[in-house]
């Protein structure tokens, strides 16, 4: 018994050890390790999940969407959860665009996944198909991929901006991702319950391009029949508006056809298009008077080391001759009246040898050698455009210059941040608050108004009566210069390879548009500008002027009568603003003054649109509904005859009917 | 003894009617999230439909469709700028 007895005092000896042992355990688990252990099953039945920020949509300057961002899928298969896999697989191969044997591949796989990504029109029956797992992801389109792809850039393979637009306004449009909680199932699947946020995905910003989608369709198209035309080894467009330093179209092609930003990135030696920077020179600094006379040395002028040649022979020159002709002895001969320095700085007040500081990166500066590592020939070779190499968008920029009354401005590509909502809602356009605003940012004035005028003369003499003539227009002032200079290959000067560029302002009185045309290396017909890059420049500005949206101010450009842009606006009830003078009068063109946008928000459209004509604008219209907002926004004002864009959204309350409001504030002129 | 059964009974309905209501509230969320996710779905089915339109009405109104046509069918040409005769803004007057 006593045996038992001991043995029954080791058993609960035994099982009293064993109880405390648990207990212990229970309590090492419980408490000591307890936060670890709540952790390890949080994370286990739980996942920390992250939103994606929507990213900000790229305009053109009339609300034209160029890059969206759109909710695509990633479809993952589960084919044993199928209920009909041969009727269900004829419709997902079907959506998914698979071949068969694809799909007989993915029915062996225990989950077949297909990264696509696919729309949501594509995936859409496949929603209720047992078996079929849709995985959503944010994705960026451009629904004209071949408009301005080298400005707006693509994104990397990170899902930020990679190249162009999308790489340096990434920050904007980037938005802030967020973040969630998701319970999951023993297998790790995501529960269908709600998602605990923890932060708010934040949408990117919406920018408005200055770029206007319809000229750049025009550029592209006219240097892409250029470059096939004359069997050209590349080239570049670019039109800007002179007054506000806006870039409307850009332009750049190869022979291979890639769209490279050489606009920006690519330098060349100028050639004559750089001489009227040379008679900027002369004439602000007065070492000229018009009736000054060199000798045309009968086309050909020996100087020490070099010759120098025209094209064109004249007895004598004036420097508008020399412009008007192009001719190289001219120019030289009157740059000889400039000391280094002054040429120089002339040159780089220009903004010749420094980045413009558009918004792009990797833009080039081109090259301005200092005076102090001039060579002998160097001022006659600057004087002619070589020994110097920019970009078309620098070109462009200095003639806007002349065009702008002397003053050089910053160019940019970005006429507004809109933020607010993220998103494309409505018909179109951005919404939500604007954020930014471009207004012209002049850089430095660089000639005086009267020398501007003055060098605008020089250059509307070169296409009514000099190597421009093929730019002429009928009814327009064309003021222009051609440039054909020789290439550059591997450090010399290539025989037989040529850049013909024409800078052209439009038209030669008050400019609107700048637009500088390169043709690289034109293989057919004649390499010269006036034979090349003038007559595509002409083309260019025929389309523009027939085009319905394009950033031209027609009343400006119009027959206007004077005394009936002066009359009252306010006055008149009618929707009549335009009268068409007959006979036609081409030179009596009047400036249509600046007014104030009406603000027509919340207006009908017929009454909107109403309100819009009254003042002198026409109207392009954007959606449907009740009127949301316009460009230029309410209160800013717009030269009338130019085009408002009206957008108008179905979702806003139409207003009673009422007259149009005033501005608010002052008018604020742009410039 | 009565008395503890119907504490023991008011505990159980309490009970119940507390897991009820977590089982509506869980379930009607559930039924909210499956409604939110499909109308997710239908949106980005819409935008997608609407982005497909308007990229096919701006490839059909483009110059690359429209100048050839226009020209083939229509015997139209781009004009040239002496065709071109542009309205002044001629402000009140009608």
């Amino acid at each position: 018994m006593a045996k038992l007895a001991v043995r029954m005092q080791v058993v609960q000896f035994g099982v009293f050890a064993g109880l405390a042992l648990l207990v212990a355990r229970a309590a090492q688990v419980q408490i000591v390790q307890g936060r670890r252990w709540a952790e390890e099953a949080k994370a286990q039945r739980t996942e920390r999940i992250v939103l994606a920020a929507r990213r900000g949509t790229l305009y053109d300057r009339h609300g034209t969407p160029l890059a969206v961002t759109q909710e695509t899928y990633h479809v993952g298969i589960a084919p044993n959860e199928l209920r009909d896999p041969a009727a269900d697989g004829a419709l997902i191969s079907r959506r998914l665009g698979l071949p068969s044997r694809s799909w007989q591949e993915a029915l062996r796989k225990r989950y077949a996944y297909f990264a696509g990504p696919y729309s949501a029109l594509e995936v859409q029956p496949l929603r209720t198909v047992r078996g079929v797992h849709l995985e959503a992801v944010l994705n960026r389109f451009y629904p004209d991929p071949g408009v301005a792809r080298a400005t707006i850039g693509r994104l990397g393979d990170d899902g930020r901006g990679g190249s162009g637009l999308e790489k340096t306004l990434d920050t904007l449009l980037a938005g802030r991702s967020g973040a969630a909680v998701v319970l999951k199932d023993r297998a790790g699947r995501e529960y269908e319950s709600p998602a605990r946020v923890i932060a708010a995905p934040v949408p990117g910003l919406d920018v408005v391009l200055t770029l206007d989608a319809e000229l750049q369709e025009i550029a592209q198209r006219a240097l892409d029949d250029a470059l096939r035309r004359m069997d050209a080894d590349g080239g570049d467009v670019v039109m800007l508006d002179p007054t506000s330093g806006e870039v409307l179209a850009l332009a750049s092609r190869t022979r291979e056809g890639s769209a490279r930003p050489s606009a920006f990135t690519d330098t060349f030696e100028p050639g004559s298009i750089a001489k009227i920077f040379a008679a900027a020179g002369l004439l602000a600094l007065r070492r000229v008077t018009p009736a000054d006379h060199v000798s045309g040395e009968g086309g050909k002028w020996r100087l020490p080391g070099r010759t120098i040649t025209d094209e064109d022979p004249q007895p004598s020159l004036t420097l508008a001759d020399a412009i008007r002709v192009s001719s190289n002895i001219g120019i030289v001969k009157f740059a000889a009246r400039l000391e280094p320095n002054e040429q120089y700085v002339m040159l780089r007040d220009f903004g010749f040898g420094s980045p413009t500081g558009i918004e792009f990166p990797a833009e080039a500066g081109g090259r301005l050698r200092p005076p102090s590592e001039w060579q002998r020939p160097s001022a006659a070779s600057l004087a002619m455009g070589y020994e110097l190499s920019v970009t078309p968008i620098q070109v462009a920029m200095a003639y806007g210059a002349l065009a702008n009354d002397g003053v050089l401005l910053q160019p940019t590509l970005v006429r507004e941040v809109r933020g607010g909502s993220g998103s494309v809602e409505g018909g179109g356009g951005a919404t939500g608050t604007v954020r930014y605003r471009h207004r012209p940012e002049p850089v430095r004035r660089v000639v005086s108004p009267a020398v501007a005028g003055a060098l605008r003369e020089l250059l509307r003499g070169v296409v009514e009566h000099g190597t421009g003539t093929e730019a002429a227009l009928t009814n327009f002032p064309v003021a222009a210069k051609t440039g054909t200079a020789r290439r550059v290959v591997n450090g010399r000067y290539a025989a037989g390879e040529y850049t013909a560029s024409f800078a052209a302002l439009f038209p030669a009185e008050r400019p609107q548009l700048v637009l500088v045309v390169k043709i690289d290396n034109p293989h057919k017909g004649s390499y010269f500008a006036a034979q090349t890059a003038a007559p595509v420049t002409r083309s260019m500005l025929e389309q523009a002027l027939a085009a319905r949206n394009v950033a031209l101010d027609r009343a400006r450009l119009s027959t206007a009568v004077p005394r009936a842009v002066a009359a009252p606006i306010e006055d008149d009830g009618g929707v009549v603003p335009y009268v068409v003078p007959w006979p036609y009068h081409p030179d009596s063109a009047a400036v249509g003054a600046r007014r104030a946008v009406p603000d027509v928000t919340g207006l009908g459209i017929r009454e909107a649109v109403r309100a819009l004509h009254r003042r002198g604008f026409r109207v392009a219209l954007r959606g449907w509904g009740a009127a949301e907002h316009t460009w230029p926004a309410a209160d800013d004002s717009a030269n009338a005859g130019s085009v408002v864009t009206l957008f108008a959204q179905p979702s806003l309350r139409v207003a009673p009917s009422a007259p149009t409001r005033a501005p608010s504030s002052p008018r604020r002129p742009r410039r | 003894m009565i008395r503890g059964r119907h504490w023991v009974a008011a505990w159980l309905v309490a009970f119940l009617a507390t897991t009820w209501i977590v089982y509506a509230r869980q379930t009607a969320a559930i039924r909210a999230a499956r409604e939110l996710t499909d109308l997710r779905a239908r949106r980005a089915n819409l935008e997608g439909h609407r982005a497909d339109l308007e990229r096919r009405i701006r490839t059909a109104e483009s110059r690359a469709v429209l100048v050839p046509r226009a020209q083939a069918r229509l015997g139209l040409h781009l004009p040239s700028d002496s065709e071109i005769v542009l309205i002044p803004a001629a402000g009140g007057s009608r």
